[in-house]
């Protein structure tokens, strides 16, 4: 089987987001770079399956800019065995990433499989699984807790709302997206990591694969910082009062119920 | 020769012939093992301690004397032994060569020779004896049963009593030249000849026991290779070999040596030759078993099985790894040594403190977790947001490292890189730095080093976690990752003395920073504060009325020896009254957080921390100092877990200096009352608290009779709360022999407070 | 004024809140409001929408669409919506909205806006603004393309909708030919409580020790399903044998970072701070006003749980029936 994982490299979730000078992005300096959480379930997913199926191959990808290497890196050292850097700009947005990890992928070859995570956790769009399944043609299913593995298709369970799940049968090669629970990502053995580090990763730059820069259809303007966090307010009062008073604040100000 | 040299060299040949052969596989077995010795044990460095812990652990007994009444029994079989075998000797001596005795040696000092083997002989027989009560009748649950113990005993008492019945006979026999020298063997020599039997007959039985004496030798010299009496001969060079410092650090792994593709010990064959003395000298005393704080909680480790499961794995395979075939050696972790036995351990090395021969159980099983997690990637599943964590953001628990310092705002702490002109540099350590509770703590330290007048300043975001969760876990790549960036930070700064409140922290830096090029003078908060304290420095004014109870940290204590400077500051605070728990110094248990211990579930048996709480509880102490952010955290959770947050504190050494709470007894007392309340508190402490403390101390004894008069006074049946409070005040301001007046004014100014918690009657 | 077209969603035929929040904040501002709705029977669900402030509705009926997916959504909406030339296409950021809108995005060749918490109607265009960064940073999308402009919204951010019952919609009926569809669904269960799993719940309601027993968890357990969140429990709630460990929260049990996070008795030791600190918006109620959750809390109570949860938990329901 070819077996196919894209990623990305965010910042750590610790990290302080601090703004650049002219508000078009963030400071990048300082910041401790890891493999998005939900993508390294999907490179955990893909080495599964290829240790289910022997004689596969898995070929991580990702788009960005140099730094994403080490992304590539760390699944190499979980067990992938190619990598593949796609060189896009640092602003590169869901829709240009997408089509050039398209390209690339189909530029490697044939596909069987495909896995993502169901979202980045820096811009959170949850955008680019899906559009790379819709400019591969392949069925996609997203936010994939559980799968199973047959002969030419795939059945898995997706999450939806009220803790509800729905059952789907996909035929191969598809797209899974996962979801946290698919499985626990194994923690890179040393000797691994060893090997990882010379193991090549492939460069391929938009040219190569015939996308243009130009191909954006949205771009992040004006990075604000939200108003430092406020110390915590203390709802005074008897019990009835503060229930009522706090379950209006979650409402009006905080906004989440 | 006559037919008893000829009868005695065939034998003999053949006895020492096959255990020749044994002892000769087992050391072949020894050096076929792939691993290193550990720096610690090389037996050319030190040579002097090292021939002193012989001295003193072999021939003084020392380490076996911790037990004491089994200790004095092994004591007089080893010495006996010691000359008993010079008497067998003679036996094969005067068995080749007729006639052969010491005496051509000894001259004169034959006589006491022969006293001290008679009187030994009883003795060894006396302590077999005590040995046999223990293991049949007493039965501790730690010695568990072996055939091959009941082997040992009976081949011991025979030996002893085929020596008396040898004698016995012999003087029976009419060899009486040296009878009076053999006080037990003439006596038993009186009782043959009063049977009756005839000279002649008593001298042939004397020959067949001193044959069946020297059979009996013989048998045992072939059966030991394969018992665990094999101690005889393991435990001597075992003790030479011993790491001869209290201090441990754990072994480096050269990671630069591309030639090295094994790490840790995925089979007994990765283990070093000296691991395998270490299973040699094992008699099966079960003294680690019995202090383990993970046995002791249902956990399937047990240290002694530990080490007899490495045995027996190690004899399964001793085909293969004598043949240098170590692809079919099986694995390590089995079904007896299983993955929970490995993860069980606390690194506490209570079992090793306890092992009179000296073995290193807890190298095996950092080695086992070495392979387990940099190898196969197989540990608890929580472990893994550990390594993450340290691997991102420097600290265990997922916290910014950008947020390290936060705790040091507005307290005018300076970084070595605001101010390099400092004295010390206090290592703040992950808990100090994200735990609120262990926030306090490191608050409490500086503003003790102020009032001090301590030059120093913190790393601040540039301090990184020591590393020493990953490596007690195993992930010893991940360790020297952040050990090598912070020893480069501290020599940038060029540090030479560093400050710690975390028992761990400190253990780190000192012990294993030196094999990555880190030498500091390094001291644990209590050190440093007990020394402030004795410099005049420190004043400790704010009285704790409290009895305090002080939980030794493990890598404070058992790992560097440091017992007495968290007492003496405890012991320096005014009116705290010190009391132990069940087990402390060296014997003290873990909390439970050891070994990396802090970030895993414990799903099996009871929690440590709960067992070790109750202990703490057992004392009636209001307070349990601590000294380890590790511990503090395990030991709030056990007496929040009892529910009893509102009665026990659990505080640190740092926060009872610096911030004692408000106490009972007033300032600005005359010194005869000063001296009166003392007693008197005392004696209230004793008899509500503690009473075995009062045995002995007379002085006590008129308070503690008072005390229990005034009780009904002090506790009237009021329930805890308010009322309770009044209630205490009048009951004091009512006792008769102290001047009336005193209390009233105290009562009106205020003064007087409340009884402490822990001296507060349990509500029914 | 623009041409607004909203994907309405529904389970079953039940009207999802956030169709309506995105129909009343369209309408509010004017716009020609479309609404789009989808399903093997939607006629009865179509007739709500105009009260909301559809000017249209859309159905668009197909066996093949009793149950969502991506694939037949958006087989069904491309061709409809290439026809209709709508400025703004609209849908909540709930799993079914994110999960469609972006194929629907790539087949209209124009880009999207996900999980927008700010939304404003300029001309025929729209403003819109989303955090990043798990909230860290705001950011305001340019649409790039010349092709509709198109966001998810998320759920509850463009404030209470408004109804008019005497307001209804022209219903008409789109056709559709779906093709041949890959992506079958064969079931759809609950999980056993009812309740979303703790991990990558929208709410979390955890409580500790000081509930004292498994069967007090049960006014945690009525406080989250009332606003339909999973039910937490920090270690020492676990190893006291009050709730099982998956439910655990903290550094040795699942981390968590909800929009709302209620901790109710649990003092905020770092082990379980570390599981939930990085939720946007944190709870705390606790009768120790001392506890260190109250250092990470937006909103704290400090009190007993046992009256302020069935409390809130009435205070919850209230608000929910307005």
């Amino acid at each position: 089987m070819n077996i196919f994982v894209c990623l990305k490299q965010v910042p750590d979730t610790e990290t302080k987001i601090k703004l650049n000078g002219d508000n078009s992005g963030i400071d990048t300096a300082g910041i401790k770079w890891i493999v998005s959480p939900y993508d390294e379930l999907a490179v955990e997913e893909a080495l599964r399956l290829r240790e289910k199926n022997p004689g596969s191959t898995v070929t991580v990808m990702s788009a960005g800019p140099v730094r994403v290497v080490e992304a590539i890196r760390t699944a190499l050292a979980m067990g992938a065995d190619n990598g593949v850097h796609v060189e896009v700009p640092e602003t590169a947005d869901t829709f240009l990433t997408a089509k050039a990890l398209a390209a690339a992928i189909k530029k490697e070859g044939n596909l069987d499989i495909l896995f993502t995570g169901k979202e980045a956790i820096d811009d959170g769009a949850s955008q680019v699984s899906q559009l790379i399944a819709e400019h591969l043609g392949l069925p996609c299913v997203t936010v994939v807790l559980n799968a199973e593995y047959g002969a030419g298709s795939v059945k898995v369970k997706r999450e939806i709302e009220g803790g509800a799940f729905e059952s789907i049968e996909l035929p191969m090669p598809c797209l899974i997206a996962a979801q946290k629970g698919l499985n626990e990502p194994r923690y890179a053995s040393l000797p691994n990591i060893m090997k990882a580090k010379k193991k090549e990763v492939k460069s391929v730059k938009l040219a190569d694969l015939g996308v243009a820069e130009t191909e954006q259809k949205i771009r992040f303007k004006n990075f604000q910082l939200p108003p430092p966090k406020q110390a915590g307010k203390k709802i005074p009062g008897d019990p009835a009062t503060q229930a009522k008073e706090l379950a209006r604040l979650l409402h009006e100000e905080a906004k989440v119920v | 020769m006559t037919w008893q040299t000829f009868a005695f060299l065939l034998v003999a040949a053949a006895a020492f012939g096959f255990a020749g052969y044994r002892f000769r596989t087992l050391i072949r077995t020894m050096r076929a093992h792939q691993g290193k010795l550990r720096p610690a044990n090389r037996p050319t460095e030190e040579i002097g301690k090292r021939i002193n812990a012989v001295l003193a652990n072999v021939l003084g007994q020392k380490a076996v004397f911790q037990k004491r009444s089994i200790g004095i029994a092994h004591a007089m079989i080893f010495w006996g032994f010691l000359i008993i075998t010079v008497g067998t000797l003679e036996q094969f001596g005067s068995t080749l060569y007729q006639g052969f005795t010491w005496e051509w040696l000894l001259g004169p000092l034959y006589s006491p020779f022969l006293v001290l083997h008679d009187v030994f002989t009883l003795l060894v027989l006396v302590g077999v004896l005590h040995a046999a009560y223990r293991r049949y009748i007493v039965r501790p649950a730690y010695l568990g049963q072996s055939k091959d113990a009941d082997m040992v005993l009976v081949f011991t008492a025979s030996l002893m009593i085929s020596i008396f019945l040898m004698h016995g006979f012999m003087i029976a026999g009419g060899d009486t030249a040296h009878a009076r020298a053999l006080p037990i063997s003439n006596w038993i020599g009186a009782l043959i000849t009063l049977t009756g039997i005839n000279p002649e007959a008593s001298a042939v039985l004397g020959t067949v026991f001193k044959w069946i004496h020297m059979l009996l030798v013989m048998g045992f010299g072939v059966y030991i290779p394969g018992s665990k009496h094999l101690h005889v001969l393991a435990a001597g060079p075992n003790t030479f070999l011993k790491n001869v410092h209290r201090e441990k650090a754990m072994t480096s792994i050269d990671f630069t040596n591309e030639s090295i593709t094994q790490y840790g010990a995925a089979k007994v064959s990765d283990l070093s030759w000296k691991d395998a003395l270490d299973y040699a000298s094992c008699t099966e005393c079960g003294r680690c078993q019995e202090v383990c704080p993970a046995h002791n909680t249902q956990k399937p480790l047990s240290p002694k099985n530990l080490i007899l499961d490495l045995k027996d794995n190690l004899y399964r395979n001793q085909a293969a790894v004598l043949a240098g075939k170590f692809d079919e050696v099986t694995p390590l972790i089995d079904q007896n040594v299983t993955d929970d036995v490995i993860w069980a351990c606390t690194s506490c090395r209570a079992c090793e403190v306890a092992c009179p021969v000296f073995i290193e159980h807890t190298d095996k099983i950092y080695e086992a977790r070495r392979n387990l997690v940099m190898m196969e990637s197989r540990f608890p599943a929580e472990v893994q947001t550990v390594f993450k964590n340290m691997e991102t953001n420097a600290s265990p628990w997922a916290f910014a490292a950008s947020d390290r310092a936060n705790w040091a705002e507005g307290l005018g702490v300076q970084t070595a890189a605001e101010n390099s002109d400092f004295d010390v540099l206090l290592w703040v350590g992950c808990a100090g730095s994200f735990d609120d509770r262990n926030k306090k703590v490191i608050k409490a330290f500086v503003s003790l080093l102020k009032k001090a007048g301590v030059r120093f300043a913190i790393l601040g975001n540039e301090e990184q976690c020591t590393g020493d969760p990953a490596r007690r876990i195993g992930n010893e790549y991940l360790y020297q990752t952040l050990a090598q960036a912070n020893v480069e930070t501290l020599n940038r700064y060029q540090v030479k003395r560093v400050v710690t409140a975390c028992p761990h922290c400190f253990n780190t830096i000192k012990n294993e920073y030196k094999d990555l090029g880190g030498a500091y003078e390094v001291f644990h908060h209590s050190q440093f504060l007990a020394q402030l304290i004795t410099e005049g420095k420190l004043k400790p004014t704010k009285a704790v009325d409290e009895t305090v109870t002080f939980h030794d940290s493990c890598y404070l204590g058992r790992w560097n020896g440091i017992y007495d400077q968290p007492r003496s500051i405890l012991q320096s605070l005014p009116s705290a009254r010190l009391v132990e728990m069940k087990s402390h110094h060296e014997q003290s248990m873990c909390c439970g957080a050891g070994g990396g211990r802090m970030w895993m579930e414990e799903k099996i048996g009871k929690s440590i921390n709960i067992a070790r709480t109750e202990q703490a509880l057992e004392t009636k102490a209001g307070i349990i100092a601590s000294s380890c952010p590790f511990c503090m955290t395990m030991m709030s959770d056990g007496v929040k877990t009892k529910d009893l947050q509102d009665k026990v504190r659990v505080v640190d050494l740092a926060e009872l200096l610096d911030q004692a709470p408000p106490c009972f007894r007033p300032s600005g007392l005359s010194k005869i009352s000063t001296a009166y309340l003392s007693i008197f508190e005392r004696a209230l402490h004793v008899s509500d608290c503690n009473p075995t403390y009062s045995r002995g101390k007379s002085y006590l004894y008129p308070g503690i009779t008072l005390a229990r008069v005034l009780n009904p006074l002090r506790y009237p049946r009021a329930r805890a709360g308010a009322n309770n409070v009044y209630l205490e005040r009048i009951s004091y301001a009512l006792s008769p022999p102290l001047p009336l007046f005193c209390f009233r004014v105290l009562v009106v100014c205020g003064r007087i407070y409340p009884l402490p918690r822990s001296m507060q009657p349990s509500q029914p | 004024m623009a041409k607004v077209f909203i994907i309405a969603e529904h389970r079953d035929g039940k009207l999802k809140k956030s169709t309506f929040e995105l129909l009343s904040a369209s309408a509010a501002a004017g716009n020609e409001t479309h609404a789009v709705i989808l399903g093997d029977s939607v006629a009865e669900a179509a007739k709500e929408l105009g009260a909301y402030g559809a000017s249209k509705v859309h159905t668009i009926q197909d066996p093949a669409l009793k149950f969502y997916t991506s694939e037949s959504y958006v087989a069904a909406l491309a061709p409809f919506l290439k026809a209709q030339s709508p400025d703004v296409v609209l849908a909540a950021h709930s799993p079914t909205g994110r999960d469609f809108m972006p194929r629907l995005a790539v087949r209209l060749d124009t880009g999207l806006a996900s999980d927008c918490t700010s939304l404003t109607f300029a001309g025929n265009g729209i403003t819109v603004k989303r955090p990043v960064y798990a909230g860290k940073a705001m950011v305001e999308v340019e649409f790039l393309g010349a092709g509709p402009k198109m966001a998810t919204v998320r759920p509850n951010s463009l404030g209470a909708p408004k109804m008019d019952a005497a307001k209804t919609a022209e219903i008409v009926s789109a056709s559709a030919s779906l093709g041949n569809l890959k992506t079958k669904v064969t079931d759809i269960a609950k999980s056993n409580s009812g309740r979303p799993d703790v991990t990558e719940a929208p709410i979390v309601v955890s409580g500790g020790r000081s509930l004292k027993s498994a069967e007090n968890f049960k006014i945690i357990e009525e406080l989250a399903d009332s606003i339909g969140a999973a039910v937490g429990a920090s270690r020492a709630a676990v190893d006291a044998g009050y709730r099982p460990h998956r439910d655990q929260v903290g550094q040795t049990g699942k981390v968590v970072s909800p929009a709302l996070y209620i901790a109710c008795g649990i003092s905020g030791a770092i082990q379980h701070l570390a599981g939930m600190r990085s939720s946007k918006v944190i709870v705390a109620i606790n009768n120790d006003a001392e506890a260190p959750i109250f250092q990470v809390a937006d909103y704290g109570i400090v009190g007993d749980l046992f009256q302020v949860v069935p409390l809130l938990k009435q205070e919850l329901v209230k608000l929910k029936e307005h």
